[in-house]
């Protein structure tokens, strides 16, 4: 009886802990668990009325931004100081995810017009 | 003393006889029916592809070029819209007073165009296309948009003025670029 009580003891702890884990892990939905591994948040930048907006965007190194093209013509994104990134031409309803690495003013080099500015904060 | 540009006062002259053409035609005559505001819209955006065409042949300016690839891109896929609508609201574009106006002073602008090389094509058609895309806007937004009966095509048609827009501000820009 003494040793049933003892390995009792030992067992409530652990099975606690099991159950905690196993709860945590049934609380999150399979997209939030698909996406575990990127650990930066997702933000959206769309394209309409020949703008990007928002124009600007404030973000974390390591998150990623899609731009969705809703306009008739096609876009793209490409950085304004050194070309250093670029989508490609991007047509009507297409998307395409930057991650972030470092601040950039970037533009539609199709339409020359068009500007938009990534800041990442600290 | 600055030199004066031989072009300036010609160009001034051909961009004042558009602007009022395009816009004053516009608005004297009847009300537009929506197959005929649907012609005079499709006619405007493929008078452009055909100024596009012209400058592939005769300019060997990169932001021209870049600028007229872009007209020709965006002016085909606004065609491609518009046909798209009027086939589905089975609507069968109908030549008017606008489309036939817009076709006789393209004809004009083009013979011109086409007796220009080197730099002062590039000018010339850069300045066309600002006049143009000017006078396109004002047609537009103040005969086009509040004639049209249709939803979607007032829709479709509010939808490219963003468009006609970025056009005109990109063409200013080229415009500063090439007049220097």
């Amino acid at each position: 009886m003494k040793a049933l009580n003892k390995t009792g003891k030992l067992l409530i702890p652990v099975l606690c802990m099991g159950i905690f884990m196993l709860l945590q892990s049934g609380c999150k939905s399979p997209s939030e668990r698909m996406e575990e591994p990127h650990k930066g948040k997702l933000f959206v930048v769309e394209i309409t009325q020949m703008r990007f907006s928002p124009a600007e965007i404030a973000v974390s190194k390591g998150d990623k931004i899609q731009f969705i093209n809703h306009d008739m013509v096609a876009h793209d994104i490409t950085e304004e100081a050194t070309k250093a990134w670029s989508s490609s031409p991007l047509q009507p309803d297409q998307a395409w995810t930057l991650e972030v690495t470092e601040s950039a003013n970037y533009y539609c080099s199709i339409h020359p017009v068009m500007k938009g500015k990534i800041t990442v904060q600290p | 003393m600055k030199k004066q540009n031989p072009l300036t006062p010609k160009l001034i002259t051909v961009v004042c006889f558009l602007l009022f053409a395009l816009y004053g035609t516009a608005q004297q005559t009847s009300k537009l029916t929506d197959p005929e505001v649907a012609s005079a819209a499709v006619t405007a955006n493929q008078i452009d592809i055909e100024f596009a065409a012209i400058a592939f042949q005769h300019s060997q300016n990169k932001e021209v070029l870049n600028f007229a690839k872009t007209m020709s891109n965006d002016h085909k896929a606004v065609i491609a819209q518009a046909v798209a609508l009027v086939t589905k609201l089975k609507v069968t574009p109908k030549t008017n007073y606008l489309t036939q106006s817009l076709l006789a002073d393209a004809e004009k602008t083009k013979k011109r165009l086409q007796s220009n090389k080197g730099e002062a094509f590039d000018k010339a058609y850069i300045d066309n296309e600002v006049a143009y895309h000017k006078a396109v806007i004002a047609a537009v937004e103040t005969v086009l948009i509040p004639q049209t009966a249709n939803s979607e095509l007032k829709t479709l048609l509010q939808n490219v003025v963003p468009a006609l827009k970025a056009h005109l501000a990109h063409a200013e820009m080229v415009q500063k670029m090439i007049h220097k």
